[in-house]
């Protein structure tokens, strides 16, 4: 029986393993965006609704 | 008949083997650590009490926002620095990032950092962060560079408003204080880039950059050079007699522009061979240490009147 060939792009090696630590150095930026935004509010309590310009 | 000539042109995708290290090189980081403690610096003089969370958030924002500048340079710059030997062995340049990635990256983390410290700390900081990016990549980087033999000069506001942002950041407002940093920082800039371009000037002038010794020649820059070091140890010191920063301040800053002075006057004197290449090199590092030695001189005074009280 005939193996099928995975159909697009294959990826590398290479390509995968930056590909892979691109998406968790993504993942950790936003993680520490929600942390700050929810330590901040935090630290503000209800004075971070008073927004003076 | 074509005039295309398809077998030169890859028209597969372009799937990236970009690292993380990539991308932290695209933030410049040696820059983003000057930026980090001058805004450190304008955030601890502040005469209000910040929360520590507060705080951080605010230098995480600046140095962020200066990333983003930096990346955004080496988008526009990609041409320039594929010439220049200093500057070949960046991301884009080496192919390891695309313009349009580097763009795209630079654009979100402006987008975040001016953002985040508008929400979260106040919008006169982000202003000024959104400003002081602006200023660096459009002012300086787009017009002024390629331009004009002015380029760091006015540019150099741009690197001198970190701790101007910082202050905003800890008081909502603006005040003399953080402007005398300012000040100091923007005149210290042509000092330090023209000793730079000194020794670098094959490297400018085959880019194409108009520094100041590919266009005036090196002696014009080596008086220049000292005229503005006269004018940056005048304003570093005058802090201290108008009542602003005290005396430690004022003899870290006599002795300091002291010794930056007498290597300028040899930068001036030296002007062939090794001799004048080793004056030049000498007030590069010199200007480093000066900076660093002043801004860390007012961060130790006020750490030392935060845990011994009694002293002062």
């Amino acid at each position: 029986m005939d193996e099928k060939k995975p159909d697009g792009i294959v990826l590398t090696e290479a390509q995968k393993r930056s590909r892979r630590q691109r998406s968790i150095a993504i993942a950790l930026a936003l993680g520490v965006l929600v942390v700050l935004f929810f330590a901040v509010t935090m630290v503000k309590g209800p004075a971070v609704l008073v927004r003076p310009m | 008949m074509s005039v295309v000539d398809h077998n030169a042109i890859d028209l597969g995708p372009r799937i990236s083997e970009a690292e993380v290290s990539d991308y932290i090189a695209l933030l410049k980081p040696r820059v983003m650590s000057l930026v980090v403690f001058t805004a450190l610096v304008g955030l601890v003089i502040a005469p209000v009490h910040l929360h520590p969370i507060i705080a951080f958030t605010s230098i995480l924002c600046i140095a962020v926002g200066a990333g983003a500048s930096g990346a955004l340079n080496m988008w526009y710059e990609a041409d320039i620095d594929a010439l220049m030997s200093r500057t070949a062995n960046r991301p884009i340049p080496r192919g390891r990032i695309t313009r349009p990635e580097a763009l795209t990256f630079g654009m979100t983390l402006a987008f975040f950092s001016v953002m985040t410290l508008g929400i979260l700390v106040n919008w006169v900081a982000g202003a000024l962060l959104a400003f002081t990016i602006f200023f660096y990549v459009v002012i300086y980087t787009m017009l002024l560079k390629r331009w004009t033999a002015q380029n760091i000069v006015i540019g150099g506001a741009a690197g001198a408003l970190p701790p101007v942002v910082a202050w905003a950041a800890a008081t909502g407002s603006l005040s003399v204080e953080p402007w005398l940093l300012f000040l100091i920082i923007f005149f210290w800039t042509p000092p330090h880039f023209w000793a730079l371009a000194l020794f670098r000037s094959d490297d400018y002038a085959r880019a194409g950059v108009p520094m100041l010794p590919v266009v005036a020649g090196p002696d014009a820059t080596r008086l220049q050079i000292l005229l503005y070091t006269i004018v940056l140890v005048a304003v570093a010191l005058a802090p201290w007699p108008l009542g602003y920063f005290d005396a430690v301040y004022g003899a870290t800053s006599l002795v300091l522009g002291a010794g930056m002075l007498a290597l300028a006057v040899n930068v001036y004197r030296h002007r062939d061979g090794i001799e004048a290449t080793r004056a030049t090199r000498r007030l590069f590092a010199f200007s480093i240490l000066y900076l660093f030695a002043l801004f860390a001189t007012l961060l130790l005074e006020v750490m030392v009147r935060a845990v011994v009280p009694l002293v002062w």
